[in-house]
């Protein structure tokens, strides 16, 4: 196998780091090997040429027009108004933010998404619906999804004429035998509490007759009773109308104890 | 470089004395213009003059000694001259006919017409001729005369790396130079 040495080149100049260092330090006493670098780096360091300092009069007229004598008033003015326009920026950003603010809680009130508590002093402040009560939610549930019917208990879904109930006038003739609660009293008919307008029906069955009620809590309600049946005869059956947020009610029932015979409430107001 | 009476020429100069602005120019745009023919042939007059509009846009608010002083000067036109060639990037508009020899890329022709002794232009053509990273760094610290570590914040790089920068583009001129037997 033949032994090709590669032959070392004669004008490659050995130079060490500290050579490289000392060149750019623009040391003159360079290497021999180095001194042309060391002629190139001079020339780049040579005295300015007349082009190269050709532009000075532009410089010097730019200098004039921004570093003068007129400028720190100007940047005074400047400063000043910049002060001014990011006060209002923050003023009008603090104004924007406080807005969105209290709008989305009004939105929220409004729309009885709130917390209870928040609901409640939204209520009193800028009259918002109410928050529903605890024991309403289980019903409305129970009741508008599928209007159950609970056997003999009426009155547990008889809350939606808490608005409406007040002062209402019923009249049972004595051979009406409906459950009691169902007889055109609007806490017994059965039905439903919805708060915010929505309707559901609920049904009870007592101990000889049903009911069925509806009811809007606060603004408006009506209601309607119904009750039947029973070996006596059909039972009650009433359309309590709340109106208002003290809920004027109205209701109408029929109630019958033996055939051809009703027991109904007339329409009634609150006080 | 100015030397000691530098920190008095600026305080005159930032309070608006022209003969202190004129000194402190006439010291620093040789080199800045020196640098630019490597770095952004052809346009070397117009970004330094943007230099200097952004330098005495902001001298009032400069402190520092003489090395800061360049370094911010040398810094500036360096992202002038990369602003350019982003522009240029996105806007090609030369033909080809208007490309002058300045502009052409260099090669080892630089080192013939380096041999025709003509001085700084010369030895501005051999330095363009060397990688960029290699020939930004010799002109920064010869050029320019910003230490290591200053070319090293302003490239972004270690100073080890512009060390290692520097050397091999000394040897790579040395190389040059004695091949195509240079004398300035």
């Amino acid at each position: 196998m033949p032994n090709i040495s590669q032959p070392q080149r004669q004008d490659e100049p050995a130079v060490t780091d500290a050579d490289l260092a000392s060149l750019l330090a623009g040391t003159t006493d360079a290497v021999p090997g180095l001194r042309p670098v060391a002629d190139v780096l001079a020339a780049l360091t040579a005295e300015a040429t007349g082009m190269e300092l050709a532009g000075e009069a532009r410089a010097l007229a730019e200098f004039r027009r921004r570093a003068g004598a007129p400028v720190p008033a100007k940047r005074a003015r400047r400063s000043t108004a910049g002060l001014t326009s990011r006060l209002w920026v923050k003023v009008g950003a603090s104004v924007a933010a406080v807005v969105v603010v209290l709008g989305g809680g009004v939105a929220a009130a409004f729309a009885g998404v709130l917390p209870t508590s928040f609901q409640r002093l939204a209520h009193e402040v800028i009259g918002a619906p109410m928050p529903p009560a605890p024991h309403d939610l289980p019903h409305r549930g129970r009741s508008a999804a599928h209007g159950q019917v609970v056997h003999g208990q009426p009155a547990v879904h008889g809350k939606p004429a808490a608005s409406g109930g007040h002062g209402a006038k019923r009249q049972v003739r004595p051979h009406a035998t409906p459950a009691p609660t169902a007889q055109g009293n609007p806490h017994a008919q059965g039905g439903q509490g919805n708060p915010h307008g929505q309707q559901g029906q609920g049904s009870g069955q007592g101990h000889q007759g049903s009911g069925q009620g509806q009811g809007n809590r606060h603004k408006q309600g009506n209601g309607q009773g119904q009750q039947s049946a029973g070996p006596h005869g059909p039972g009650q059956q009433g359309n309590p109308q709340n109106k208002g947020p003290n809920g004027s009610q109205q209701a109408n029932r029929r109630a019958a104890g033996h055939p051809g015979r009703s027991v109904g409430t007339r329409p009634a107001r609150d006080p | 470089m100015i030397g000691e009476e530098f920190a008095d020429l600026l305080a005159a100069a930032q309070g608006g004395g022209e003969a202190a602005f004129s000194r402190l120019w006439r010291n620093a745009n040789p080199a800045l213009l020196r640098y630019l023919r490597v770095t952004a042939p052809g346009a070397e007059e117009d970004i330094a003059a943007e230099t200097w509009v952004h330098v005495v846009r902001g001298l009032a608010s400069f402190r520092g000694d003489e090395q800061a002083w360049r370094a911010w000067l040398f810094t500036t036109a360096r992202r002038r001259t990369i602003d350019l060639a982003r522009h240029r990037s996105r806007r090609p508009e030369a033909a080809l006919d208007d490309i002058t020899a300045a502009q052409l890329p260099s090669s080892a022709d630089s080192a013939e017409a380096a041999m025709e002794n003509l001085g700084t232009a010369a030895a501005i053509a051999l330095l363009a001729g060397l990688p960029r990273m290699q020939a930004e760094v010799i002109l920064l610290r010869v050029v320019a005369g910003l230490d290591t570590e200053s070319v090293a914040r302003m490239l972004c790089k270690s100073p080890g790396a512009v060390r290692v920068a520097a050397h091999r583009g000394l040897r790579r001129l040395a190389q040059i130079t004695a091949d195509a037997g240079v004398t300035l």
